[in-house]
């Protein structure tokens, strides 16, 4: 693990590299955007903990936590790297990949980025409602889900939408809403 | 500083040895280093569990940021802990175990990179880890190194409990040791306490033996007269027929013998050594009967005047009043070189406790007043060295304080001298008097066989006369063996009459012991001059006669004793 660690923050770094490299080239071709997805995938599974889902969805100890990418899977292999040896509360970390959601869906936290079979808006409206924590990637605009990544100075950052969380049914932890982009700027 | 009751009761009882008193202190060293390293423990613990709460709220507050690489955050919540002055530095750790930002304000920065280990001390802080966490998701870890107290102000701390114990070992060490060294001295008061009783002792029987000593020339002249009486008497005896003038001589004779025979039973009563005995006594008794004893030891020229009413009883001893009486009576005479009056008065007074005044009053020449504070003291004298000890009126007055009474002395030069005693009146009755002898059997039919033990042979021949003719039919042994052969060959006899002091094995108790064990049944009266073996036989309970005895003393004695009476009323 630790090595990963270390290669994250390489990643970091790179993807800050990688976006001034994007606005100069324009050339979305290069292997810049990759590593800022691989960060990206690190905080999907890295959420789960600052987030409490009804106690139902974990009624059986065995239940895993399911994280799906709907669309097109930005990070390669990356999400499956990240999520290797994890647990969240002793539970399995699965990774789905899904061309659409419908309600029902088996996911906890939800990745939506450019479904096939259905626009961002649509798959956030199929699970709206319901307890999924939908992650959606603001460099790509379109709809927003619960949390939106945001890049700020090279790093990747994310909003958080505590209202919908509610809506939902989940509840985050403040720890998290504290590092949101918007809680910070709003000036804690 | 008084010491509050129970507190000087409490010591009273507890007895600190040495020992003790060393155990006792070190086991309080040993307490208070065992507190001392009971609170140092202590104060560890809570600053580990200080530190331990410390990092687990970093960790707690660092987790997010940690989580999301947001390091000026991580930042912000480890240098929030610069307000506490115990932290020395703090850091925050990456899932692989490296610095993501940390500070020290003191010692050395946190290390680069940490694996999580239990509290331990370092660098003269205490160094706490505690892992990040969300969830069971493990984040990453913080480091925080508090600081522990200096050794310096830590020893101060301990150092006013260690002056207590030390003040305490040392006073209970102080403590055991008084009391050892008073135990001792006490131990060394009793022995001296011991040491004085026995020189009183030893200083009374002095001071008798000084007034014994006053006596002797004035017993012993006028025991020459009576000698002188009754030899001349004798030979005049052989002389004359004349029965009125015969008459006469026998009766002048007896007078002096009756004279001596009382003056020496004076002489060995007083002579006796004893402890103080305080007996209940009747003063005009006991000094009436003095009367002789007095105008022995006195001259011809002094008149001894005896005013005696009847007084309350007092309890004294009686042989002691008798030396302080005869003391200040032999002081009286030599104030009275040219002869003069004593007054011996002893009257009732009256008072919050009742009292017996005894008075001895001289007409002599008096004591200047400079010297009158001093004549109780031990060895002064105003007599010429040889004439006198200087005790006289020291045993006075030791005698009348151990009594519990006083002594008073008034003295005017010229016109003479009283020394008063003042004795406290005793609650208890004088005790009965031994019955006068019973009138003399004369009853010559009965002839009684009476065994006489006697190794004298001047005295056996005047007994033997005297039992003849009081009826008896008398055989004599001459010791103890003897008389027993006697008893077993020559026939059954009715009564023993034994002398105590013998020659021999045995002597006349011994014989009497076992006469009584072989015939209980056979009567056995004894006879000696000595007051000590008298008190040995009325001690054992036998009949006993001192002598001298007269013929109707000894008819008494042993009808009495044929009669089979209370062996105890032995006359004396």
């Amino acid at each position: 693990m630790p090595l990963l660690g270390r290669r994250l923050r390489q990643l970091v770094l790179g993807a800050l590299l990688g976006t001034v490299a994007a606005h100069v080239c324009a050339a979305p071709a290069s292997a810049a955007p990759s590593l800022e997805y691989a960060v990206k995938a690190n905080y999907l599974y890295k959420f789960a903990p600052f987030v409490e889902w009804p106690p139902r969805l974990f009624a059986q100890p065995t239940t895993p936590l399911s994280i799906c990418v709907v669309g097109e899977d930005p990070f390669g292999g990356a999400l499956d790297d990240a999520v290797r040896g994890q647990t969240f509360n002793g539970r399995p970390i699965i990774v789905r990949r899904l061309a659409a959601v419908e309600p029902g869906s088996p996911c906890n936290v939800l990745f939506v980025n450019r479904p096939t079979g259905q626009s961002p808006a649509e798959a956030l409206k199929a699970v709206a409602g319901e307890p999924v924590l939908t992650v959606t990637d603001g460099g790509r605009g379109g709809d927003v889900g619960i949390i939106q990544f945001v890049m700020e100075d090279g790093h990747v950052r994310f909003d958080i939408d505590e209202a919908a969380a509610r809506a939902s049914g989940l509840s985050i932890s403040s720890k998290l809403l504290s590092l949101a982009v918007s809680h910070r700027r709003t000036g804690a | 500083m008084r010491v509050p009751g129970v507190i000087s009761r409490l010591g009273a009882r507890v007895n600190l040895t040495p020992v003790m008193a060393v155990s006792l202190a070190a086991a309080l060293v040993f307490a208070g280093v065992g507190l001392g390293l009971y609170n140092e423990h202590l104060s560890v613990v809570e600053r580990e569990r200080q530190g331990a709460t410390q990092a687990k709220i970093l960790a707690a507050s660092v987790a997010a940021p940690l989580a999301f690489d947001d390091v000026s955050t991580t930042r912000e919540y480890i240098n929030a802990l610069r307000v506490n002055p115990d932290v020395e530095a703090a850091g925050a750790y990456g899932r692989d175990g490296l610095l993501e930002a940390g500070y020290a304000v003191l010692g050395p920065a946190p290390p680069r990179e940490i694996t999580p280990s239990p509290p331990r001390l370092e660098d003269g802080g205490l160094i706490v880890t505690a892992p990040v966490r969300q969830g069971s998701t493990i984040l990453g870890s913080v480091y925080v190194r508090t600081t522990i107290e200096a050794w310096p102000r830590r020893a101060v701390r301990y150092l006013g409990i260690a002056l207590l114990v030390l003040m305490a070992s040392i006073l209970v060490a102080v403590l055991g040791a008084a009391q050892a060294s008073l135990r001792e001295a006490h131990g060394k008061l009793k022995a001296e306490v011991g040491e004085r009783q026995k020189a009183e002792d030893a200083l009374r029987q002095s001071q008798k033996m000084e007034a014994m000593g006053q006596l002797t020339g004035g017993v012993a002249h006028d025991f020459n007269n009576l000698l002188m009486v009754a030899s001349s008497g004798l030979d005049l005896l052989d002389k004359t027929n004349d029965p009125a003038r015969r008459e006469r001589l026998k009766q002048a004779i007896r007078q002096a013998i009756d004279r001596g025979a009382s003056l020496t039973q004076q002489l060995l009563a007083f002579a006796r050594r004893s402890a103080l005995r305080p007996e209940v006594v009747d003063i005009a008794a006991l000094v009436g009967g003095m009367r002789e004893l007095l105008e022995r030891s006195l001259r011809e020229n002094i008149v001894v005047d005896l005013r005696l009413g009847m007084t309350w009883p007092v309890e004294v001893d009686a042989s002691q009043l008798q030396v302080a009486i005869l003391n200040i009576a032999v002081n009286a005479r030599d104030a009275m070189p040219v002869g003069g009056v004593i007054t011996v008065s002893a009257q009732n007074e009256p008072g919050e406790v009742d009292r017996v005044r005894l008075s001895v009053r001289d007409s002599g020449t008096g004591i200047p007043p400079e010297m009158l504070e001093r004549v109780f003291e031990p060895f002064f004298t105003t007599k010429a060295v040889g004439q006198g000890t200087g005790l006289g009126l020291s045993q006075v007055y030791g005698f009348v304080r151990s009594s519990g009474g006083e002594v008073q002395i008034q003295s005017e030069l010229g016109q003479g001298t009283t020394v008063s005693l003042l004795l406290p009146r005793s609650a208890k009755p004088v005790p009965e008097s031994a019955p006068p002898p019973a009138a003399i059997p004369n009853d010559r039919e009965q002839r009684a066989r009476v065994l006489l033990v006697e190794d004298d042979d001047s005295v056996a021949a005047l007994v033997c006369e005297m039992l003849d003719e009081l009826g008896y039919k008398a055989m004599r042994a001459v010791s103890a063996a003897h008389a027993l052969d006697r008893l077993a060959s020559d026939g059954p006899f009715d009564l023993v009459f034994s002398d105590m002091v013998m020659p021999g094995d045995m002597d006349g108790l011994q014989l009497a012991q076992e006469i009584a064990r072989r015939r209980p049944e056979l009567p056995i009266v004894l006879t000696t001059g000595y007051s000590s073996a008298a008190a040995s036989a009325s001690a054992e309970g036998i009949r006993l006669l001192v002598k001298p005895y007269r013929i109707d003393t000894l008819a008494a004695e042993l009808a009495a004793a044929l009669e089979g009476g209370d062996r105890n009323s032995a006359s004396r």
